[in-house]
């Protein structure tokens, strides 16, 4: 685990800090609204999710701009990358990749702590709402832009009463590079 | 000893069979937190019986003394800024100590009459100030509703049992 460890820490030094609870409140803030706008939590974790898809594909570049990774040649390490590197890096916290399935292309990521849910308790009449689904779409976002389509879902949720936060992170296909032009163009 | 072991002992038994005065077991009745318009946001008892209606009427008459505390400050000028207010006023069988946030947020505490410690009410307060604003920080509290947070019950209980057993020097 050393060498990917490292990394992490690294990438987490070189970039600039927010306030956590600053943070934590501003997501707090977005989530609430969008209770307000939408009104049916479905809907809600829906919009949390192409958010976070909106930020991802855009955070893709400026992770791997920062962070110096190689390139991976399978979706272990991809795996790995993201709770390792990606996790530290932008949110502070390692994740712990585990529950591989036979072929490799579904894992869990697994959060001990999470800093988007600091003071946060649902309401009752919130019960269905995934309160960090947007990290779902980043995750998705930013595969889908090297060419990875995946399914991001959680499985256990701490906000709703199981002991950690795990998502299922399932790849779909790979996406063939596909060029603008036209060949007989 | 006594004293620390007696606050591990649930709200009701201990307190209601001791009554005041007896043998130096501090007992927290009741913690209450009034908003910026004297609306109640918090009040829980911690004797077994069932006595909310009492203490609602005692943290209403505690609210004037607020008022006057702050109107008119003491002789020495550190009191102008202070968040404890200290004794507000002694009843029958309690005493009523309060503790103003800058954001006119009023904690009232309501102890059995016994003596009790400067440090160890400004240590419980300041604890329970930090409970407050956890749970004011949840984006699903409506600033100005009551408090409904399960996890802030459960620490405003750990806060009050802990209460008065800081380690004697």
């Amino acid at each position: 685990m050393a060498p990917a460890m490292r990394p992490g820490d690294a990438a987490f030094a070189a970039v600039e800090h927010v306030n956590a609870e600053l943070f934590t409140l501003t997501y707090g803030a977005i989530v609430r609204q969008l209770l307000t706008d939408f009104e049916e939590v479905e809907q809600v974790n829906k919009q949390l999710d192409a958010m976070g898809y909106n930020i991802g594909i855009r955070l893709i570049d400026d992770f791997l701009a920062k962070s110096n990774v190689t390139r991976c040649s399978e979706f272990r390490e991809t795996a790995d990358v993201i709770a390792k590197v990606g996790f530290k890096m932008l949110l502070g916290v390692t994740a712990t990749v585990s529950n591989w399935n036979n072929d490799s292309t579904e894992c869990s990521l697994i959060l001990e702590e999470n800093p988007l849910v600091d003071f946060v308790e649902l309401p009752e009449t919130c019960q269905g709402l995934h309160y960090c689904n947007i990290l779902c779409g980043v995750i998705r976002g930013a595969l889908e832009m090297v060419s990875m389509r995946t399914e991001v879902k959680w499985v256990r949720d701490m906000l709703r009463g199981d002991d950690a936060y795990e998502m299922r992170l399932k790849m779909l296909d790979q996406i063939p590079e596909a060029y603008p032009y036209k060949d007989d163009e | 000893m006594f004293a620390i072991i007696d606050n591990l002992l649930p709200g009701g038994a201990a307190g209601a069979s001791s009554g005041g005065g007896g043998g130096g077991s501090i007992m927290i009745v009741c913690v209450a937190i009034v908003g910026q318009q004297n609306n109640p946001l918090y009040l829980q008892s911690f004797t077994g019986a069932d006595e909310a209606l009492k203490f609602h009427y005692i943290v209403h008459c505690s609210l004037d003394v607020f008022d006057e505390k702050v109107s008119n400050p003491k002789k020495a000028g550190a009191n102008l800024n202070d968040t404890f207010l200290g004794l507000l006023y002694p009843t029958e069988d309690y005493k009523v100590f309060g503790y103003l946030t800058n954001t006119k947020i009023k904690f009232i505490l309501v102890t059995s009459d016994q003596d009790l410690r400067e440090i160890d009410l400004r240590n419980f307060f300041s604890q329970f100030h930090g409970a407050y604003v956890d749970a004011a920080s949840n984006p699903f509290h409506v600033p100005g509703k009551r408090i409904i947070s399960p996890a802030f019950a459960d620490r405003v209980s750990t806060i009050v049992k802990s209460f008065g057993s800081t380690p004697q020097p």
